[in-house]
């Protein structure tokens, strides 16, 4: 058996998707599936590149809305894991709040939001931030809380005060489970984004596949897929390449 | 520094049936070596625990450097606690292991030694740039050693500090332990599973009973280091030593039975 390198599973990877494309390709042809229904991979890359400035302007705004989204809800989320370490007694009431906003539909807020806040970037900004948010406050809160329990009795045999404490103990602790929760929030942020898009917008990948939509045109449906799932893999990647140079005492998490 | 211990007794929240610790007396003059012997779960772990003041006794006095509760002389820096585990932060190099307590230890804190001069004390020098998850786990307790080292106290607790170490590694490292003590002359207290380590250390052996914890024999160690295992003198002190062991297991088994 070859050894199991990142090398030689991502070329496994390549080699999977690119089977799934030529079976995709040829099953259309072989059974001449209308247009209509599912339109070939050639000719979604065909739509893809003869509307490139188009899309390319699209993706760009969606990308935007998606990374100022994710940024807000980190941020948010961070944030509010390290005041309720810090102050632990409100921690149950913030935590059915945060359960509360998890647990309410997307669908719900999504053209809620836009009736508020009108077509602009703004309510999906906030979408993507509410979305991203959970993920990283109650991994954020684990990786806080979750100290190893020697070095936490190290730390107060030292009589280190509490910030101390936070400063070069907890926080340091809980940067791999910020990673954990970048994986989970960053193909959300992208979700997020879309969706809120398609509710109601003046641009964006969102908006563009709800127009295709409306008219039935699905190679322009097909073609943001695409899209989006470059940037869904390239967004993961970069996130693990930067996990394994900051999270380099513990053995690589990352499937690749 | 001396400790002295009076009338201690530790019950943990929920165990009200099966106290941890039982009416424990003993006194430690400065600079001695002490080594606790006795059977798994008879609370050694709890005594130095609460000694560190790391957790509270229900009952009891613990009085440290004529005085001073076990908070005050953790404050004062007096008290350094080890364990088996080396708790080494595991994002930083073997000298910034040892770097971070300017940083953590309150404002004013004296260290006894600059964290290179730590390092080449357990021969560790070479290893100063390694992150922990690269040494070896001697290597690692040695680290963890330098950092105490490091700390000017006069108290060391040790729980078992190499328990996690194959034999000749954990020999070796009894035996430089002993030669940093020499000189320092703190006063120390040793828990170990080991006899042999014991006696090859201690001036002093304390036998505890089964749980609750009380103690069952304080056993003197006269002899001069280094010690050899084979001097007749030694075999006594080990006999001693197995007898006050096995017998307060036979008072256990007699009174479980
Ligand atoms: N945090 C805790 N909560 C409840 N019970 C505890 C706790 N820590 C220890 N105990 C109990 O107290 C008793 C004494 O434990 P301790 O760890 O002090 O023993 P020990 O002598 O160090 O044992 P060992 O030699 O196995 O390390 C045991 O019965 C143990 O189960
Ligand atoms: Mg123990």
């Amino acid at each position: 058996m070859k050894p199991h390198t990142p090398d030689s599973s991502a070329r496994a990877a390549l080699i999977i998707v690119l089977v799934f494309v030529l079976l995709w390709e040829g099953g259309v042809r072989l059974f001449s599936v209308p247009v209509y229904l599912l339109p070939a991979p050639s000719t979604i890359l065909l739509t893809l590149a003869q509307n490139a400035s188009m899309y390319a302007q699209a993706t760009l705004l969606t990308v935007g809305e998606a990374l100022a989204g994710l940024l807000l809800g980190v941020l948010a989320g961070v944030i509010i894991a390290v005041l309720l370490t810090l102050v632990p007694h409100i921690e149950a009431g913030v935590m059915s709040l945060a359960i509360m906003i998890k647990s309410t539909p997307l669908v719900a807020i999504a053209p809620l939001l836009t009736l508020w806040l009108g077509f602009g970037v703004l309510p999906k900004i906030i979408i993507t931030a509410l979305l991203t948010f959970f993920p990283v406050l109650v991994n954020v809160i684990s990786g806080l809380q979750r100290v190893d329990g020697a070095l936490l009795d190290l730390f107060r045999s030292w009589r280190a005060s509490r910030w101390k404490l936070f400063l070069y103990l907890r926080l340091p602790s809980a940067v791999p489970y910020i990673f954990a929760a970048l994986k989970i929030s960053a193909p959300l942020a992208i979700t997020g984004a879309v969706v809120a898009e398609w509710t109601g917008a003046s641009g964006g990948l969102g908006r563009v596949m709800w127009l295709a939509y409306a008219n039935l045109n699905l190679p322009y449906l097909f073609a943001p897929i695409v899209i989006l799932a470059a940037i869904g893999i390239s967004l993961y990647r970069l996130l693990a390449h930067a996990e394994r140079r900051l999270v380099f005492w513990l053995p690589s998490s990352t499937v690749e | 520094m001396d400790l002295t211990v009076s009338c201690l007794s530790h019950v943990y929240p929920g165990r009200k049936t099966r106290p941890a610790l039982e009416a424990v007396d003993f006194t430690v003059p400065s600079g001695q070596f002490v080594a606790l012997v006795g059977p798994s779960g008879c609370g050694k772990s709890t005594l130095l625990r609460l000694i560190a003041s790391l957790i509270q006794p229900t009952a009891g006095r613990i009085e440290i450097d004529g005085g001073l509760t076990p908070s005050q002389a953790a404050a004062a820096q007096h008290i350094a606690w080890m364990s088996q585990s080396p708790a080494l932060l595991p994002w930083l190099t073997a000298r910034d292991n040892i770097a971070i307590l300017r940083r953590v230890l309150p404002e004013g804190t004296r260290l006894r030694l600059s964290p290179d001069e730590a390092l080449s004390m357990v021969g560790l020098e070479a290893a100063a740039e390694a992150y922990p998850f690269t040494l070896s786990g001697g290597m690692q307790q040695r680290l963890a050693l330098a950092r105490l080292l490091t700390l000017d106290s006069s108290l060391w607790l040790m729980d078992e500090p190499f328990a996690a170490l194959d034999e000749l590694t954990r020999e070796r490292l009894s035996q430089d332990l002993l030669e940093l003590w020499q000189p320092l002359r703190p006063t120390v207290l040793w828990v170990t599973h080991n006899i042999y380590e014991a006696l090859r250390l201690a001036n002093r052996v304390l036998v505890f009973t089964p749980q609750p914890g009380r103690i069952a024999a304080d056993i003197d160690v006269p002899l001069p280091y280094p010690r050899e295992e084979a001097d007749p003198a030694f075999q006594q002190v080990l006999l001693q030593v197995r007898q006050a062991l096995s017998l307060n297991r036979n008072q256990y088994e007699a009174a479980h039975a």
